[in-house]
């Protein structure tokens, strides 16, 4: 069963194309891996599923309903929630803080009636059923409990973009976008961070990966998807995607970008 | 059962309690004590300040919204309340919660660029919209009376009980308990707001947009109930002080009231609770102060001063007063999970 798809997104910057008619799909339950040389148009696609930029062509169906047109808030109350290449958390607020402000129920309630439940019902009862705990669970699940009540800011780099993972996940998300989420991480990091998502995926999250390092999206993905110049070169498991010549000259002809 | 904050919870209730009645017992019976009616007066003018200094931290300090133009709210809810008292003979009480909503309105217009712009292009933008505001009062003579200002604004009429028992407010005293009911009220609600759902939203779109965005939180809805509250506070405040002072002028919309207001949530402790609350008493009363000095030079030194104040405490003390004490109690109460 196919959860997310794109027929045909487009996305120009002035006069350069950034992703051209790019048909993509995502089946329940997957993990598509997305990789290509730096520009490819990776984040940039990443950025349209997610409602940051508006496609300037095509359609985006996410359980066979149109989401091309919608507000970036709004994706993520139907269900998916993206991570960024450069983390986006919020480092004055405590660890806890951070994935407790995605944990507030918004899919069932406009911003407005959160005003009046927060102003007009007591603290304790308006709180969605369950938040700490909850936001226990995951903050074990990426490994940050004991660190809870730490501000974000003072987290090392690789647990920053563990905290976002937990955050994303707070929203309950069917399918997660993550951007490069083993950058700037060391080699046993990045285990831990394949684990991590192995985890979030055997939990039923269809999951779209952009990586550069291909020892790591080699053995997570179960299908890979290459583009180059902001259009898709190949679609396949990685076995014949290793092997396809159209990938070699892209990674090896142009710049050469791989890292083993 | 796991759980996120236990242990804190219980850090000394019954302390805490404890000295919040006896604050609130010092404030009531203040005014009995301290009969001067010149210092009466200053403490209804810190009463206002308080709430001009938490309307403006509400969005700023907790919402990352800059706005340079606050006095606006607090003009136009003096304009509105004194106005409609004035022309349409509605009663001054009913006045204070119609020049909120007036200027809930205006903030709700204010808050719409808020959508697109952050940072210096807002805090240009509200300066504009609080200057314009400023130039309507100054040059509508036929409504406003421009320069002159208003002046014969009734007062906060009597309540009465039966026919010949009533609460008069024309006191400075009576005054007093009206602006700390207010200050009661909006602080709780404030504090409520900022322990909620809905300020958790509030602090993660100050943190990072995109970021709040991605988890769900339309920010453009968040920053205008924002703008839309503090605006309100801001106006009630604003006809209140019309009310009380019987006089108003297109001054009270002038950019070196937002200054003081800013001023004073700086010196306070900007993105805290208590902090404006502190602040703006310390300063209300610091500027009564100058005022002597003033008389004395014939200069317009409280600007000057504040000016200092404000860079000297954004150079050497960036988390105000509140920073200075939190640093104290924290020394006092260091617990062993808090050392690292």
């Amino acid at each position: 069963m196919i959860i997310l798809e794109g027929k045909k997104v487009t996305k120009r910057f002035g006069g350069l194309v950034a992703v051209n008619a790019v048909d993509f799909e995502l089946r329940k339950g997957e993990i598509l891996g997305m990789i290509g040389p730096n520009g490819a148009g990776k984040t940039t696609l990443i950025n349209m599923i997610s409602g940051f930029y508006p496609a300037d062509e095509g359609s985006i169906l996410f359980n066979n309903e149109d989401i091309t047109r919608l507000k970036s808030s709004d994706i993520n109350r139907k269900g998916i929630c993206r991570t960024f290449q450069i983390v986006r958390i919020f480092p004055k607020l405590t660890i806890a803080d951070n994935v407790r402000s995605a944990l507030v129920d918004r899919k069932s309630r406009s911003p407005w009636k959160v005003v009046l439940d927060s102003l007009l019902k007591s603290n304790k009862k308006q709180s969605t059923q369950g938040i700490e705990e909850k936001a226990a669970d995951l903050l074990n699940l990426v490994g940050l409990y004991d660190f809870r009540h730490e501000l974000a800011e003072n987290l090392p780099y690789a647990y920053t973009k563990r905290l976002e993972i937990a955050r994303s996940l707070a929203t309950n998300p069917e399918v997660l976008l993550l951007d490069e989420p083993t950058s700037g991480m060391n080699p046993k990091e990045q285990n831990d961070q394949i684990d991590l998502i192995h985890t979030i995926n055997e939990q039923g999250i269809s999951i779209i990966i952009i990586e550069h390092v291909m020892r790591v999206i080699m053995s997570i993905s179960d299908r890979l998807m290459v583009l180059h110049y902001g259009e898709k070169i190949a679609d396949g498991v990685p076995k014949t995607i290793y092997s396809d010549p159209k990938v070699i000259e892209a990674y090896l002809g142009g710049e050469a970008h791989v890292e083993h | 059962m796991v759980c996120l904050d236990g242990e804190e919870i219980m850090n000394n209730k019954s302390v805490r309690y404890g000295s919040i009645i006896i604050g609130l017992a010092v404030l009531v019976l203040l005014p009995i004590v301290i009969t001067d009616r010149y210092i009466q007066h200053i403490m209804v003018l810190a009463g206002i300040y308080v709430l001009l200094a938490i309307s403006w931290n509400f969005l700023a300090g907790f919402a990352g919204q800059l706005n340079l133009g606050h006095a606006a709210f607090f003009g136009i809810g003096a304009y509105a309340s004194a106005l409609i008292s004035m022309h349409l003979h509605i009663s001054p009480w009913l006045g204070l919660l119609l020049g909120g909503f007036i200027a809930a309105i205006f903030g709700g217009l204010l808050g719409i660029p808020s959508f697109r712009l952050s940072g210096p292009f807002l805090a240009i933008t509200t300066i504009g919209f609080s200057e314009i505001m400023r130039m309507i009062a100054m040059n509508w003579v036929g409504l406003t009376r421009g320069s002159l200002g208003l002046y014969g604004i009734p007062p906060l009429t009597p309540i009465r009980f039966g026919e010949d028992r009533a609460i008069e407010f024309v006191t400075e005293a009576s005054a007093y308990y009206v602006i700390l009911l207010l200050v009661f009220a909006v602080v709780y609600f404030i504090r409520k707001l900022h322990r909620s759902e809905f300020g958790i939203s509030v602090e993660s779109l100050r943190e990072d947009e995109l970021g709040a965005e991605s988890i769900g939180i339309n920010t453009s809805q968040y920053k205008l109930a924002v703008f839309v509250i503090s605006a309100f506070i801001a106006g009630t405040a604003g006809a209140f002080y019309a009310h009380y002072v019987g006089l108003i002028s297109p001054n009270m919309l002038s950019l070196g009231i937002t200054f003081s207001i800013i001023t004073m949530v700086m010196v306070g402790g900007l993105g805290t609770i208590t902090g404006p609350i502190i602040g703006a008493v310390v300063l209300t009363s610091l500027s009564e102060g100058l005022r002597f000095v003033e008389d004395a030079i014939n200069l317009d030194i409280r600007m000057i001063i504040y000016g200092i104040i404000l860079i000297l405490v954004i150079l050497f003390m960036r988390q105000g007063l509140i920073g200075v004490f939190g640093g104290f109690s924290r020394y006092f109460n260091q617990k062993p999970e808090a050392s690292r």
